[in-house]
């Protein structure tokens, strides 16, 4: 087969249509990169610990030592036990209490190391550098705490309480510290009184379960002097807690990854086998002058396959490009140090979406190959005759101008095409309509945790105790709060834990002192407790106890037990099967059974400045008590909400481009009839009307197909995200869907639709009449 | 210069590739109302280009186009629609009717777009398809007519707005001898009734039997322009 005329007839062909070159271009572009993003996040939302447990080399044990009963000698010789395969350490190590801003931090475990690389545990750094100096330090990603790089922390307990400057953020993928200093600077940040201690990183040759976890912990023990292993810790731990939060992501990224996916192939699909049919006159022509059929196959592929090649390789790369900023969101999400696009997915998709359009141009290709050069160029001038008759009558009885009603019957001509285009829209729009919900759910969810919207302004006495209720103390914060304008109303409230009796982990329970059921609490069923005895407990309450609304249970603060019914279940997750309760001053025993104010709870009058009513409120109680405003939203929610968006735009924009290039297409298709149009008398405008008409049926159809489908997959999304939480689901956060604005959503169809129809519908109504007439 | 010449074209040229030969070749023609002049000559010497132009649908390169009073190689692509709609119909050698439309929906079409109401027009496109004999064909589909009746289709719907002209582009071309000359004595008799008219053939005997006015075309330059001496 001589090459030449088929690559010189394929070249003509690509600069000939050159709008339809770029569209392949485009949306091979888009779907790949779509494509690569969500298998990127697909892969990567499968197993993310284990893979970052592989790439990070974490340590399978964590252990303490008190170094005044164990040499670091003595512990290094631990190293070279037989079932210990990697190791790391000593490291000097203390427990510090940090504060940030006046807020005293949890109690944090800093160690010396000299930097971030291990043979176990090894270190990623997320932001920032390892320190290089004395009075800095680099934290752990997952202490949300902190925002920023460069803020100050005191060491509260150590003897001068030293600053440090956070330098930097690093994810140990097994969480062996909080926070880490030099060696040389921890004996500086140790507080009085406690003694050495040091760390060290093990990895075993048998650590798959909590049994062999435990044994390689015994042959640690047996090795050094009794008393002085302080602490162990199974990398267990960290894959549980990591397997929380990352599933809790994971449904709707595996939503969003899927719609991406599907609707890359969908018009991946009708743009190839669009295009080729569009070209058939062209190659009814060829063949007239000699082409052999197998010359015309090839012709046709490569004048498809150029483009898509370049498209699939820069999409690939913009798919890249893409997924980084993604994959940094949602890297601390799943615990994990960093996530990257496997190599795989760089190969397969770009692979994968050429094979696609290669399959899909084949199929009408070699039907062109056997068409006798007169029946392809009939095939590729017209569209299929005699359908559509009746959507025209109808559509003529219309009360609307005639472009409009004439363009709202033409997709019933071409039902294939008509029905690609209508899943275009749909997916877009289902993409659109869910993130939308979602999104809505997120920030209802966000606020039934930090309950921003309610209480503004949290308030209480600085230092462990609290204060009594009723008290002078009491009093003066109460008598502050009377004073300073723009309280609207507050409640004192003690934080315990509470004993249930067949539950290990104790309940964190929350004992008001007045009328809290303002606070923001989302009630899942029940009603907020009233009178003495009565309880809300959170769904790992429920799910961890085996009870139900109505069933009374014996609760133990300290000495005192007490039998409360729970009547009402909120959405207050804390970890799967970590029970939470909410019940009054009295029936937790009050002040007589030691229940002290620990904070005060403070809604704001609407339009008061929460962070000026917080000065305020500051400066009147003075230095013994902390004023604190509410964070409206945790890092989570916040990474989840810029996923969503991402996410969507993308979908969105592909969307558009399968409309764009099914109107470009039958634009092509009609180029005879809208001359025609023109001829008699029809304007640019009416033009371009007729033409953005042609997508408004089945962009009506999409939306109705849509809104149900989406409103669906947001119960199952959210229903999935709070199973994997733990917590059941308020109606505030289901139920995010208002009459009104569904029929706003619906309108994304349209908008979607239109946006994507009239690029096309300009060029048509700017095609030359009589140059149209003349493709006869 | 005849001030109420209904086409005044004065040295218009047209060229589709800015090196090659003028499609048509500075041509300058007065065309008076009531009049009907046949545009002869061999393939490819320009006729339909100057047709095109006639008709707003396409623009000269220089040169300048009056029709009835507007200067339309100066209008917008909007003010070229709406004038074709007003005051030209054209009718074409295949048809070009719309497939998918209805006999009676296609002749509506211009009347609609104009803005006549659906009662006007139906009315008018009624008495139209009545006149051309197309009556029991109205809710027809055009693939489903013989040339000859797709023909007047074509020209029931160039006339339902009226218009003060009538152009035709090789309306027999496509047509058997007999239908051919239906269609040139159905256009003689609406000439007859006053509708102006310039019609591209190169059938010369269709040219001397209806046109009284025959201008002919090489190249695309007028090489003759002659009057009938007898009128028909
Ligand atoms: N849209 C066009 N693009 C390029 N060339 C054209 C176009 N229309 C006509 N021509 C050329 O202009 C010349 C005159 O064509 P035309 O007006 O169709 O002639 P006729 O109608 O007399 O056969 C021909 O050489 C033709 O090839
Ligand atoms: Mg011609």
């Amino acid at each position: 087969m001589n090459i030449r005329p088929v690559l010189k007839a394929a070249s003509g062909g690509v600069s000939r249509k050159r709008t339809q070159t770029a569209v392949i271009f485009l949306v091979l572009l888009v779907s790949t990169a779509a494509a690569t993003l969500g298998l990127a996040l697909l892969a990567n939302s499968s197993g993310p610990f284990d893979r970052g447990f592989a790439a990070q080399h974490g340590a399978d044990v964590t252990m303490g030592f008190s170094s005044a009963r164990a040499s670091d000698g003595q512990l290094a010789a631990t190293r070279k036990l037989p079932g210990v395969t990697g190791s790391d350490g000593p490291f000097p190590a203390t427990e510090v209490t940090l504060a940030h801003a006046g807020f005293q931090l949890p109690l944090a475990t800093v160690v010396g190391r000299g930097s971030a690389g291990g043979k176990v545990d090894d270190l990623t750094l997320t932001a920032g550098h390892w320190p290089d100096g004395s009075g800095q330090i680099v934290l752990a990603n997952n202490t949300y705490l902190v925002p920023d790089v460069g803020q100050q922390l005191t060491v509260e307990n150590a003897p001068g309480k030293p600053k440090l400057t956070v330098v930097g953020f690093a994810n140990s993928i097994t969480n062996t510290a909080d926070g880490w200093v030099l060696p040389s600077q921890v004996a500086a940040l140790r507080p009085a009184g406690q003694p050495p201690a040091a760390e060290m990183l093990y990895s075993f040759a048998k650590a798959g379960t909590a049994a062999q976890v435990r044994a390689d912990q015994a042959e640690i023990d047996a090795a050094v002097p009794a008393g002085a292993v302080t602490e162990h810790e199974s990398w267990l731990v960290a894959k549980a807690q990591a397997a929380g939060a990352g599933s809790i992501i994971a449904p709707f990224v595996v939503a969003f990854a899927l719609i991406g996916l599907v609707m890359s192939v969908l018009i991946v699909a009708n743009v190839v086998s669009g295009a080729v049919v569009a070209g058939y006159r062209r190659i009814g022509v060829l063949k007239s002058i000699g082409f052999t059929p197998p010359q015309v196959v090839s012709a046709y592929l490569a004048r498809i396959g150029l483009p898509a090649l370049f498209g699939c390789l820069l999409g690939v790369a913009v798919g890249n490009w893409l997924a980084r900023p993604v994959l940094d969101k949602s890297a601390p999400v799943y615990g994990v140090g960093s996530q990257s696009v496997p190599l795989w997915v760089n190969v397969l998709v770009p692979a994968a979406m050429f094979a696609l359009v290669l399959l899909t141009a084949l199929v009408p290709a070699l039907r062109a190959g056997r068409l006798s050069a007169i029946q392809a160029i009939a095939t590729g001038q017209a569209p299929s005759q005699g359908r559509g008759y009746a959507a025209h009558r109808f559509a003529a009885g219309l009360r609307l101008p005639r472009p409009v009603s004439i363009g709202l019957a033409a997709p019933f001509a071409r039902p294939g095409r008509t029905v690609v285009t209508l899943a275009a829209i749909a997916f877009g729009a289902v993409a659109v309509i869910f993130a939308v919900g979602l999104d809505a759910s997120l920030a209802q969810a966000s606020d039934g945790q930090t309950h921003a919207s309610a209480v503004q302004v949290q308030a209480g006495p600085n230092g462990p105790g609290g204060i009594g209720l009723g008290g002078s103390r009491d009093h003066a914060v109460r008598a502050a709060l009377r004073s300073v304008p723009g309280t609207s109303r507050y409640v004192a409230e003690d934080f315990l834990e509470l004993g249930v009796p067949g539950l290990s982990q104790p309940v964190n329970a929350e004992a008001f002192a007045g009328n809290a059921s303002w606070t923001g609490y989302q009630l899942i069923s029940g009603h907020w407790y009233h009178g003495t005895g009565q309880a809300d407990v959170n769904t790992g309450f429920l799910q961890a106890t085996g009870l139900s609304l109505g069933d009374s249970v014996r609760v133990s603060a300290g000495t005192s037990t007490v039998r409360v019914r729970i009547v009402g279940e909120v959405f207050d997750p804390q970890g799967k099967d970590q029970g939470a309760m909410l019940t009054s001053w009295q029936t937790l025993g009050g002040s007589a059974a030691g229940l002290r104010i620990q904070q005060y709870d403070i809604g704001v009058k609407p339009g008061v400045s929460v962070p000026g009513y917080a000065s305020q409120l500051g400066s009147d109680l003075g230095q013994r008590y902390f004023v604190g405003t509410t964070a409206h939203s945790g890092q989570f929610y916040q990474i989840a909400e810029g996923l969503i968006a991402i996410l969507t735009l993308m979908l969105a924009v592909v969307a558009g481009l399968g409309v764009l290039n099914t109107v470009l297409i039958s634009t092509r298709d009609r180029v005879h009839d809208l001359g025609v149009f023109k001829a008699v008398g029809m304007t640019p405008r009416q033009v371009i009307a007729m033409v953005v008409c042609w997508v408004v049926a089945p962009a009506v159809i999409a939306a109705a197909i849509a809104i149900p489908a989406a409103m669906a997959l947001h119960v199952a999304t959210v229903n999935a995200m709070g199973q994997a939480a733990g917590t059941g689901i308020s109606s505030v956060i289901m139920d995010v869907y208002k009459p009104a604005e569904i029929v706003l959503l619906a309108l994304s169809a349209l908008v979607i639709a239109a946006i994507g129809a009239l690029l096309p519908a300009g060029w048509a109504a700017g095609a030359r009449t009589a140059t149209a007439l003349r493709a006869e | 210069m005849d001030a109420d010449a209904l086409i005044q074209l004065s040295g218009v040229t047209k060229r589709y590739d800015s090196s090659g030969q003028p499609a048509v070749d500075n041509v300058s023609l007065q065309i008076g109302a009531g009049e009907s002049v046949a545009v002869m000559g061999p393939s490819g010497s320009g006729k339909s280009t100057l047709l095109n132009v006639i008709a707003g649908l396409d623009r000269p390169t220089s040169g300048t186009v009056t029709v009835a009073g507007e200067r339309i190689d100066k209008l917008s692509e909007t003010g070229v629609a709406k004038f074709r709609r007003r005051k030209v119909g054209m009718i074409f050698q295949f048809f070009n009717l719309l497939d998918d439309l209805t006999v009676a929906d296609n002749v509506l079409l211009p009347a609609q777009l104009a803005g006549l109401s659906r009662g006007q027009a139906r009315q008018r496109a009624g008495s139209l398809l009545d006149r051309l004999g197309l009556a029991e064909h109205r809710q027809a589909y055009p693939a489903r007519l013989s040339g000859g009746q797709r023909q007047r289709v074509a020209i029931a719907r160039a006339l339902v707005n009226s218009p003060e002209l009538l152009l035709a582009d090789e309306p027999t071309g496509a047509l058997d001898t007999t239908t051919g000359e239906e269609i040139g004595a159905l256009l003689a008799e609406l000439n007859a009734a006053g509708q102006t008219m310039v019609l591209v053939t190169h059938n010369p005997d269709l040219a001397a039997r209806y046109a009284s006015r025959t201008v002919q075309l090489v190249d695309g330059r007028v090489t003759s322009d002659v009057v009938a001496a007898v009128p028909r």
